[in-house]
């Protein structure tokens, strides 16, 4: 099916079409937004529609009997490996949030009534792969992730897929960070080739005192969106951080809105985009501090390097407060690699070609090591070098 | 022969012509100082050596050990044994100092043929060099120069210079903001690179590090030109009379 057929259609014509019950939850709030188009504030900079014309496949999401394995995975929206003992679910969604800004959020959650949920018990570390295997598909499911108070769990998420070619995912979490805890997520995605798009939209809510760390590393071409809601609750605090490493064609990023409910709640959020070649990185996000946040404090930041004159990248941190017991900073910058340092390094005898992978090494450095584990440290930076390899 | 041979330099950096036909000869085994006036163009010398993107040679020639090197990439100078420590070495926050040093080395050893260093073998080789400077041992793991006090930062260029032990040797105001200790560690690793064949082009304002690194001859550079060449006797002149004391040889 085409989802732009879904354009302007009612109620009952919507759930008709997507052989939905028209009475869904979800539905009156994708029909409040609309499908996205160019005129959408949260995809203003992203060529959704293009994405949303075309004819896709549209699979059958049957549970499958889960085969043991070291991490979770996740074929065509279906688990099929997963540790010993760890509990997953296949259950009716009951965490949706009621307000939030993407209509992809809904319309992926009325795709899939059924959701992926995982437990996270007690101090945990899993890698979760998503694997794609099907061309010209639309690849549909959502994650519930829920922590427990006190605990400190570790997500690590992959990305693989095989020659396929013009799938679109849509896929999210809807996650719940438990009271004290400590949740962190880290994605590593690697996108070549057009083999598929993405557009991943998030829920994340925070509990009192809760912790959560989110950090992606979207690495090479294509189109790849994420959404992200994060509300946070008295003495929560998020620290997210985006790392965008793009070349070709690219068109990728992240569109997020931290919402400050809680007093004291606080929130850091940081990118770093190097963009090459024809590429256009993204970073759109809002933090707003509602009237019953006092004492918030929230960071934001964003810092690009472009390597080739035809690279853009739209940088637009935002804050929005209601009230003045805070402390807020935003900002954003955008230059070029630094041609006395490249310069430095060359006098000492290394190849412009080194010296530059270096320096795009060296601007990305502050959000790869924050990944302490080293595995994935190891991860994220062999992606990184072929995408420096691949060129412009 | 000559290490290096500078044949009647013109250089500009923007429109503005700085070297206006400077002629010098770099000897083997010998160290040359530089002195001069603040903005006479000793910087940008050193600079058309190394092959800088800011300046522009409009005439003349350089030779390395017979060749030119004018259409040399930086980076060539450099794997061919021309060194320059920096008059205000750059801070690269995010690159680790032994892992740019290791870098450099190793790009050395391939273009000699040699095997590279592993992280072990080079670490022992930089600790070595670390102790002779004087430096903390904490230099191995923080970025490149990045928040380095003055002291620190030539001492780190010395440091390179040890490891990637090159043949010609420039260095630009190396003494500057050194105290009493850094001077004479500074100077110990010069001496040490002293093998009857390499060339020193020392830039220098003061006397005080003649009296450590012994030069065979001063250039007194002014106004983009090399106007006197003498002996060691000639600090003395110059700082009690001044550059203006100086008319140019014919
Ligand atoms: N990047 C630049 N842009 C414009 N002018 C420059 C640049 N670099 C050097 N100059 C000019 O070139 C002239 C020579 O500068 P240079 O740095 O070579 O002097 P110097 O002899 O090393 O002086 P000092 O003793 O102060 O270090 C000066 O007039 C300086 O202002
Ligand atoms: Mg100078």
């Amino acid at each position: 099916m085409k989802l732009s057929e879904l354009k302007g259609k009612t109620r009952e014509e919507t759930a008709t079409l997507l052989g939905i019950d028209p009475e869904a939850a979800a539905l009156e709030h994708f029909l409040a937004l609309g499908l996205p188009d160019k005129k959408s504030e949260e995809y203003r900079y992203f060529r959704v529609e293009k994405l949303l014309e075309r004819d896709y496949k549209i699979l059958d999401y049957v549970p499958k009997a889960i085969q043991e394995a070291e991490k979770i995975v996740i074929s065509d929206g279906v688990v099929t490996h997963a540790p010993k003992g760890l509990r997953i679910y296949n259950e009716r969604c009951q965490t949706m949030d009621p307000v939030h800004f993407d209509p992809l959020y809904y319309l992926s959650h009325l795709l899939s009534p059924h959701v992926i949920k995982i437990d996270l018990d007690g101090d945990t570390d899993i890698e979760i792969e998503h694997r794609f295997t099907q061309s010209n598909t639309l690849i549909n499911y959502r994650i519930v992730l829920a922590n427990q108070a006190n605990r400190h769990a570790t997500v690590f998420e992959s990305f693989r897929e095989e020659e396929i070619e013009d799938t679109l995912v849509l896929y999210g979490y809807d996650i719940l960070v438990a009271p004290d805890s400590t949740l962190r997520i880290l994605k590593n995605q690697l996108m070549q080739k057009n083999r598929y798009a993405m557009v991943a939209s998030h829920r994340i809510q925070l509990a009192q005192r809760a912790n959560a760390l989110i950090k992606s590393f979207d690495l090479g071409g294509d189109m790849g969106l994420q959404l992200i809601k994060a509300d946070l609750d008295r003495y929560a605090h998020i620290d997210a951080g985006h790392l965008l490493y793009l070349n070709h064609e690219a068109q990728r990023g992240t569109v997020s809105k931290i919402i400050h409910k809680g007093e004291h709640s606080t929130s850091h959020q940081e990118a770093k985009n190097i963009l090459d070649g024809n590429a256009r990185g993204i970073f759109d996000a809002l933090i707003k501090v509602e009237h019953s946040a006092k004492y918030t404090k929230a960071h934001q930041n964003s810092k690009a390097i472009l390597l080739h004159e035809k690279a853009y990248m739209v940088a637009k941190p935002q804050l929005e407060i209601y009230i003045d017991e805070l402390e807020a900073s935003h900002g954003s910058t955008t230059g070029q690699l630094d041609e006395k340092q490249l310069f430095y390094l060359r006098s000492r005898g290394i190849s412009y070609t080194e010296a530059r992978k270096m320096l795009v090494i060296a601007f990305a450095n502050t959000l790869i090591d924050q990944v302490k584990d080293h595995r994935h440290q190891d991860i994220i930076k062999a992606s990184f070098e072929e995408v420096f390899y691949s060129g412009s | 022969m000559k290490t290096l041979e500078i044949k009647n330099i013109h250089a500009k950096i923007g429109n503005k012509e700085i070297l206006k036909g400077l002629d010098l000869d770099l000897e083997p085994g010998k160290i040359h100082a530089i002195m001069g006036p603040n903005g006479a163009g000793k910087s940008t010398l050193s600079k058309t050596i190394v092959g800088h993107y800011d300046v522009e040679v409009t005439e003349g020639d350089i030779l390395y050990k017979g060749k030119s090197i004018l259409d040399m990439e930086p980076e060539e100078r450099a794997l061919e044994g021309i060194f320059l420590s920096f008059q205000h070495p750059v801070e690269i926050p995010g690159v680790n100092n032994a892992y740019f040093l290791r870098t450099a080395l190793n790009a050395k050893r391939r273009h000699e043929g040699k095997e590279e260093l592993n992280a072990a073998e080079f670490l022992r080789e930089m600790k070595k060099h670390l102790e002779m400077l004087g430096m903390k041992a904490d230099m191995i793991s923080r970025s490149l120069n990045e928040g380095f006090s003055g002291g620190e930062k030539k001492r780190n260029e010395i440091l390179q210079m040890l490891i990637l032990q090159p043949e010609v040797i420039i260095l630009d105001e190396i003494d500057s903001g050194l105290d009493i200790d850094a001077l004479r560690a500074v100077s110990e690793g010069i001496n040490m690179m002293k093998d009857g064949k390499r060339s020193f082009l020392v830039i220098t304002h003061y006397s005080r590090i003649l009296d450590y690194i012994k030069p065979d001859y001063i250039h007194v550079l002014k106004e983009g030109r090399i106007i006197k060449t003498a002996g060691p006797e000639l600090v003395a002149h110059l700082e009690e009379h001044g550059y203006d004391s100086i008319v140019e040889e014919a």
